[in-house]
C-alpha cells in the first residue's frame, strides 16, 4: 500500500532532522502513552503507587515481547501468525514441567527460547528459503503449533515454577519491576543490533528486496534469521506470560495475536515493511494495556466499550499518521 | 475471535459527564461498591446471567443500597486480570465474577481479599481459597447425563460426543465425568468427538460434518448448543436420536413436542444454569449486610434435571405449577430455560433475564439458611486437593442396563 | 514482495512466449484451480479409508453446504486482498447481517421483500466507512477494519442488550432449507455466485482495474484508473458478502447470536490464499479462491471424522494446509506451466 520508502537511518545533524526523527520515530506514542498516564492518574489516584505501576508493567510485557518479535517479521514485510502457538507452547510446557530455583528459571527461560527459536526456523526456511507467503506458511505452523500445545496440555492447570512466579514479577529494591527491565533489556539489544549490518539488511528488504538482492544482501538468510529472533521474542513472551499467570492454558497465546499487530500499528511501523522500529511497539502495546484501565477508570457502560476503543484506535492512527505527513513535508 | 479479543483494548474519549457521574457515586459511602465481571457477553447464556444480577440489584431493597457496576473483559485472562486489579483500587466491596480461567487470577483474587474484598465466582470457578464458588460443576452433569443416555440406547449403539471449547477445564471436567460412564458400556461406541464451543450454529455445522461419516449415529451427548445437533440432524434427514443436551428453549421444547418425539427424539435436558449469578449474588449481598456468616467456601448449585417426560410450557412469566419452559413467542431457541429457580430466586421474571428489570412491587428474599458444600474437583475449585473418592457417584439418574 | 514479484515474472515469461496477459492468467487459474479440485477428490477418496461413509455423494452435498458460507464471504476478502488490502471486519459483518436479518421479525411482516435488500445496505454503509478511513484518512486497512469491527461489535451488543431475538425470514429460510432439482438450494445459488464473481473479477473492466491497482497504484493512476473508486469498491463489496454471510446462517441454523461471525475470518483469508493469490495483492482469482474454500471445508469434515484427540488432529490438520500450500506455491505452476507448453 504504502510505497514511499525512506531510508532506514537518516542522517544526524540539525534540530530539524532531530525532530523529523521523534516525530517518526517512537515520540508520537511516547507522548501519547504519558498523556493516558497522566489522565489514569488523575482518575484513579492509586495508579501512580509502585504496586500499580509494577503490575501494569507485568501486565504488558507478554503483549510488548510478542509484539516486538513481530514488529521484525513486519519491518522485513511480512506478517507472523505463528506467534499464538509459540506463546501457548511456552506457556504450557513450563506448566506441565515447572522447574523451581533460579537455575530452574534459566533452563526454562532458555527451553522457551529454543522453542520459540525452532518455530521460527521453520517459519524462516518456509517463507526465506521455499518462497511462500508469509501469513500462508504462519498460519500453518500456528494451528500445529496450537495442536502440540494442545497435546502437551489438554486442559488449563499445572503450575509454573514459584520461582519464576515471584521473581519475575517482583520490583526490584521495591520500585524498579523486574518485567520492565525484561522488556528494556530487549529494546536495548535492538537498538545495538539495529545498527549491526543485520539490523540494516531488515529494513532494506522491507523497503525493497530486490533493491536489497542487488545490492548484495543475502535475503534468504536475512528473513530466515528474521523469523528465528522474532520466535525468541514470543518464546519471552510465552515465559513473561507464564510468570503472570503462574499457570497453563494451552490457547493462551491466541488473545495476543491480533493485539500484537495492533501494537505494531499504533506504533507507527508501516505493515507494508520498511519503515517503523521495535521501541514503538513496544509502547504501543504498553499503551493499549494503559487505556484499558483508562477506561475502567473513566467509567463507560461495558456495552459501549468497544466502539471507544475502535474510535481511540482509528484517532490513534490518524493523528499520527497527520503528524508524520507534517514531518514530511519538513 | 476478534471481536471479543479486542474487548480488551480500551479507549478513553470519555466526556467530562461520565467522569462527574464516577466521582458523585465515589462520594456517596453509604452504597455497598459491587463490580458485575464477565469474561465475555454476547451468548444468550451469559447476557442473561448477568441480567438475573442487574435485575436484583435494582430490586428493593438492593436499588437503595448496591451500586452495581457491570465489566465485560473478553476471553483473555490477562484482561480479567487487569479489570479486577482496577476493581480492587476502585475500593470495590464484592466483585460477582464469570472467571475466565480456574488458575490465572489466583494472584490478584488473593491480593483483593486481603484489601477485604468479597469475590463470588459463578459457574466456572476458582482454586484460590479464600474466593467463593457457586457453581454446579461439582453436582455430576457429565456422568448423570451419560448414565441417561446410555439408559435409553439399553447400553449399545454409536453415539457422539459434542463437547464445549478445546482445553476448558469446565468442558474436560463434564467429559471425564461422561466417559466415566461411557468407558462402563463397551457396546457404547463413541463414533465422533468435536468441540462445538457451546454455540448453537457450531453445534449444528459440526454435527453435519459427523453425520457425513456415521449418518448411521444412535445417540448424541451434547453439551450447550444441543439444539443445533437436532437441526442437523432434521437437515440430513427425518430421523432423530436419543440425545442429552442442556437447559436452550429450543431443546426442551423439542423434547415435549409430539412430532420430534414421533421422529425418535428422547432424552433428557440439564447442565449450566445462569441462576447462579443471582445466587452467588444474594449470598455475598446477605454476608455485606451481615445477614449470614459464611468462611469462604465451595457453594454447590443443584443440577437442573428434566427429562423429556417432564417438559411443561408455562403459560406465565415465572416458573409456576411445575413448568420450566417458556413458549416460542416468548423466548429464543437460545433461551436458557435455568434462569429462573422460584425458590432461591423468587424476585425475578423472564422480563429480568431478558432485559435485566426488576419486577414491579418484588422485593429481595431471603435464601433458605442451608447452603449445599460442593465435593473438591482439584484443579477446578480447589488447589492441590484430593478429590472425593466417590467423584462421580450418579446422583439424578440410576443405572437401568448393566454393562 | 516476494510473490508479487513471482507473479510478474510468470507472467512476463508467458508474455515473451507470445501469450497476452489475459491468457496467462487463464491458464495459471486453470492450473491451479485444477490442483486444487485433484486435492479436494484425493482427500474425498482417501477419506473412504477412515469411515466407509465418507466420500459419498452426501458428504459432497454437506461440503458444497457448508462451504457455501465461505466461498461467498472469501469473495470479498478476495477483492480486498486483491488491492493490497485485508478485511477484518467480516466477523462483525457476519454477526450484523445475521441481527438485522433476524431482528426486524416479529416487528414487521417476516415476508417483507425489502427487509433483506436493507440489511446487505447498512452493511455496505459499514464497509463505505471501512474504505472512507482506508483510502482518504490514509489508515492502514488492518487497523480501520479492526476498529470497525471492534466498533459494529459493540454497537450491536449494546443494541440487542446481549440476547438477540426474532427469527429466520423466510428468504433465508427457502434459500437454506429449499431445494431445486432434488439439491439444497443454495447449491445452485452458489454456483450462479461463483459465476457472477468470476465474470466479475476476471472479465470485466472493473476487475481489470482492480488488478491494476493492486499491482500498482501510481501506475493505475498514470494510466487513468479511477483509483479512489477502485480502492473503495472491494470494502462495499466485501461488506456485503459478509452481511450475506450472515443471512444465510440465519437461513442455516434458524436464528443470530453474537458470536456467529467469529469463526470465519482466519478460514477467509486462508482460503484466499490457499487459492493462490499474493497477500500483498495484483494477483489471484476467484476461481482459486474457490477451490481453497472447498478444500478447506473438506478437510475440515474429514478431520472430524478421524478418531484422534483434538491437538493430534490440529496437527494433522495445519500439517495438511502447509502441504497444500507448498503444493500451490507460485514456483510450483511456473513448473508445471513450463511442462505444460
Amino acid at each position: 500500500m504504502q510505497t514511499n520508502t525512506t531510508p532506514a537511518i537518516s542522517p544526524r545533524g540539525h534540530i530539524t532532522d532531530y525532530l523529523w526523527r521523534f516525530t517518526r520515530g517512537a515520540g508520537i506514542i511516547v507522548l501519547t502513552y504519558v498523556a493516558f498516564y497522566v489522565l489514569y492518574g488523575y482518575l484513579q489516584p492509586r495508579a501512580l503507587e509502585p504496586y500499580a505501576i509494577a503490575a501494569q508493567m507485568n501486565n504488558t510485557a507478554p503483549l510488548a515481547l510478542a509484539a516486538a518479535g513481530q514488529t521484525l517479521v513486519v519491518l522485513s514485510r511480512g506478517f507472523d501468525l505463528s506467534l499464538a502457538g509459540v506463546i501457548s507452547i511456552c506457556n504450557v510446557v513450563l506448566a506441565v514441567m515447572p522447574l523451581e530455583g533460579p537455575g530452574g528459571a534459566l533452563v526454562s527461560v532458555l527451553l522457551c527460547l529454543l522453542i520459540g527459536a525452532s518455530v521460527g526456523a521453520v517459519n524462516g526456511w518456509l517463507v526465506g528459503y521455499l518462497r511462500m507467503q508469509s501469513i500462508a506458511a504462519t498460519l500453518a505452523t500456528m494451528i500445529i503449533c496450537q495442536g502440540i500445545a494442545l497435546v502437551i496440555l489438554k486442559a488449563p492447570g499445572g503450575y509454573v515454577a514459584e520461582w519464576i512466579t515471584y521473581e519475575m514479577t517482583d520490583r526490584l529494591w521495591s520500585i524498579i519491576p523486574i518485567s520492565g527491565l525484561v522488556v528494556a533489556a530487549v529494546v536495548g539489544a535492538w537498538l545495538l543490533i539495529r545498527r549491526t549490518n543485520f539490523g540494516v539488511s531488515i529494513y532494506a528488504i522491507g523497503a525493497d528486496e530486490s533493491a536489497a538482492s542487488l545490492s548484495g544482501i543475502n535475503v534468504r538468510r536475512v528473513r530466515f534469521f528474521t523469523f528465528v529472533c522474532a520466535g525468541m521474542l514470543y518464546g519471552l513472551a510465552g515465559f513473561m506470560l507464564s510468570a503472570q499467570t503462574a499457570t497453563g492454558n494451552p490457547t493462551s497465546g491466541t488473545p495476543l495475536l491480533l493485539l500484537s499487530f495492533a501494537a505494531v500499528a499504533l506504533g507507527g511501523t508501516s505493515l507494508a515493511g520498511g519503515r517503523g522500529g521495535l521501541f514503538a511497539t513496544v509502547m504501543g502495546a504498553a499503551t493499549l494495556t494503559l487505556l484499558q484501565k483508562v477506561l475502567f477508570s473513566s467509567g463507560v457502560s461495558s456495552f459501549y466499550t468497544g466502539l471507544f476503543q475502535g474510535l481511540v484506535l482509528i484517532a490513534a492512527v490518524v493523528f499520527s499518521g497527520f503528524v508524520a505527513r507534517i514531518g514530511d513535508k519538513k | 475471535m476478534l471481536t471479543k479479543t479486542f474487548q480488551t483494548l480500551a479507549a478513553v474519549a470519555i466526556g467530562a459527564a461520565s467522569f462527574a457521574a464516577t466521582s458523585a457515586s465515589a462520594a456517596d459511602g453509604e452504597k455497598f461498591k459491587v463490580y458485575l465481571s464477565l469474561s465475555y457477553s454476547g451468548n444468550a447464556w451469559q447476557s442473561s446471567a448477568a441480567n438475573i444480577v442487574k435485575a436484583l440489584a435494582a430490586t428493593p431493597p438492593y436499588n437503595e443500597t448496591v451500586e452495581l457496576i457491570e465489566v465485560i473483559t473478553g476471553t483473555d485472562p490477562q484482561a480479567q486480570i487487569s479489570a479486577y486489579e482496577s476493581m480492587i483500587d476502585a475500593g470495590a466491596d464484592g466483585i460477582v465474577s464469570f472467571p475466565i480461567s480456574s488458575t490465572a487470577l489466583n494472584r490478584t483474587i488473593k491480593r483483593g481479599c486481603e484489601e477485604g474484598v468479597l469475590f463470588f465466582m459463578y459457574d466456572a470457578t476458582v482454586t484460590e481459597s479464600c474466593a467463593y464458588n457457586v457453581s454446579y460443576l461439582s453436582s455430576g452433569f457429565g456422568e448423570n447425563s451419560a448414565q441417561a443416555l446410555v439408559n435409553e440406547l439399553d447400553g449399545q449403539g454409536k453415539i457422539f460426543l459434542s463437547r464445549g471449547v478445546p482445553g476448558n477445564s469446565v468442558d474436560q471436567r463434564h467429559t471425564d465425568g461422561a466417559m466415566h460412564i461411557f468407558n462402563q458400556y463397551p457396546g457404547i461406541e463413541i463414533v465422533a468427538e468435536y468441540y462445538s464451543y457451546w454455540d448453537d450454529r457450531t453445534t449444528q455445522q459440526e454435527t453435519a460434518k459427523a453425520l457425513t461419516a456415521h449418518p448411521d449415529v444412535d445417540g448424541i451427548w451434547a453439551q450447550a448448543g444441543e439444539y443445533g445437533a437436532i437441526q442437523a440432524l432434521l437437515d440430513a434427514g427425518d430421523r432423530l436420536v436419543p440425545m442429552t443436551g442442556e437447559n436452550s428453549a429450543g431443546f426442551r421444547r423439542a423434547l415435549a413436542d409430539p412430532d420430534m418425539q414421533a421422529k425418535g427424539l428422547k432424552g433428557v435436558s440439564a447442565g449450566s444454569p445462569p441462576a447462579q449469578s443471582g445466587y452467588a449474588f444474594k449470598i455475598m449481598m446477605e454476608i455485606l449486610t451481615k445477614q449470614r456468616e459464611l468462611a469462604p467456601m465451595n457453594i454447590e448449585y443443584p443440577l437442573p434435571w428434566v427429562p423429556a417426560d417432564a417438559v411443561s410450557i408455562c403459560t406465565g412469566d415465572t416458573y409456576e405449577d411445575g413448568c420450566n419452559v417458556f413458549p416460542e413467542s416468548k423466548v429464543p431457541t437460545s433461551f436458557v430455560s435455568e434462569v429462573l429457580n422460584p425458590v432461591l430466586l423468587p424476585e425475578v421474571n423472564v422480563e429480568s433475564a431478558l432485559n435485566g428489570t426488576p419486577v414491579e412491587g418484588a422485593t429481595i428474599q431471603p435464601l433458605p439458611a442451608d447452603i449445599q458444600e460442593a465435593g473438591n474437583e482439584p484443579g477446578i475449585n480447589c488447589n492441590r486437593c484430593e478429590a472425593p473418592a466417590d467423584l462421580y457417584k450418579l446422583t439424578k439418574v440410576e443405572a437401568t442396563v448393566q454393562p | 514482495m516476494i510473490d508479487s514479484d513471482n507473479a510478474k515474472t510468470v507472467e512476463s515469461s508467458f508474455a515473451q512466449s507470445g501469450d497476452g496477459r489475459a491468457s496467462a492468467r487463464v491458464s495459471r487459474e486453470t492450473i491451479s484451480t485444477v490442483t486444487v479440485a485433484i486435492l479436494c477428490v484425493v482427500m474425498l477418496l482417501g477419506a473412504r479409508f477412515i469411515s466407509p461413509s465418507l466420500g459419498s455423494w452426501s458428504q459432497v452435498e454437506t461440503v458444497l453446504v457448508l462451504g457455501s458460507f465461505l466461498v461467498v464471504l472469501s469473495f470479498g476478502q478476495g477483492l480486498v486482498i486483491l488491492t493490497g488490502g485485508l478485511d477484518l471486519s467480516l466477523p462483525a459483518l457476519i454477526t450484523l447481517g445475521g441481527i438485522l436479518a433476524t431482528n426486524w421479525i416479529g416487528v414487521y411482516d417476516t415476508g417483507a421483500w425489502y427487509l433483506l435488500p436493507v440489511a446487505l445496505l447498512i452493511c455496505a454503509g459499514v464497509g463505505l466507512i471501512s474504505a472512507i478511513g482506508i483510502v482518504w484518512l490514509k489508515v492502514p486497512p488492518f487497523i480501520m477494519t479492526l476498529a470497525m469491527s471492534i466498533i459494529v461489535s459493540s454497537i450491536l451488543l449494546g443494541y440487542t442488550k446481549g440476547t438477540p431475538r426474532g427469527a429466520s425470514p423466510d428468504a433465508a429460510l427457502a434459500l437454506m432449507k429449499g431445494s431445486v432439482f432434488g439439491q439444497p438450494a443454495v447449491i445452485s445459488f452458489v454456483i450462479l455466485f461463483v459465476i457472477i464473481g468470476w465474470l466479475f473479477q476476471s472479465r470485466s473492466a472493473i476487475g481489470r482495474y482492480l488488478y491494476a491497482v493492486g499491482m500498482n497504484v501510481d501506475a493505475a493512476r498514470v494510466a487513468g484508473v479511477p483509483v479512489v473508486l477502485v480502492q473503495t469498491l472491494p470494502y462495499v463489496i466485501s461488506a456485503v458478502c459478509a452481511g450475506l454471510v450472515g443471512i444465510m446462517l440465519v437461513g442455516y441454523s434458524n436464528g443470530a447470536t453474537l458470536r456467529m461471525g467469529e469463526s470465519y475470518l482466519l478460514p477467509s483469508i486462508a482460503a484466499v490464499v490457499i487459492g493462490g493469490s499474493s497477500i500483498l495483492g495484483g494477483s489471484g482469482s476467484f476461481l482459486g479462491t474457490v477451490g481453497g474454500a472447498i478444500l478447506l471445508t473438506t478437510l475440515g469434515t474429514i478431520i472430524s471424522a478421524i478418531g484422534l484427540e483434538f491437538g493430534l488432529r490440529t496437527i494433522i490438520e495445519g500439517t495438511i494446509v502447509l502441504v497444500a500450500l507448498l503444493l500451490l506455491r507460485e514456483e510450483f505452476f511456473q513448473k508445471l506451466g513450463s511442462l505444460w507448453r
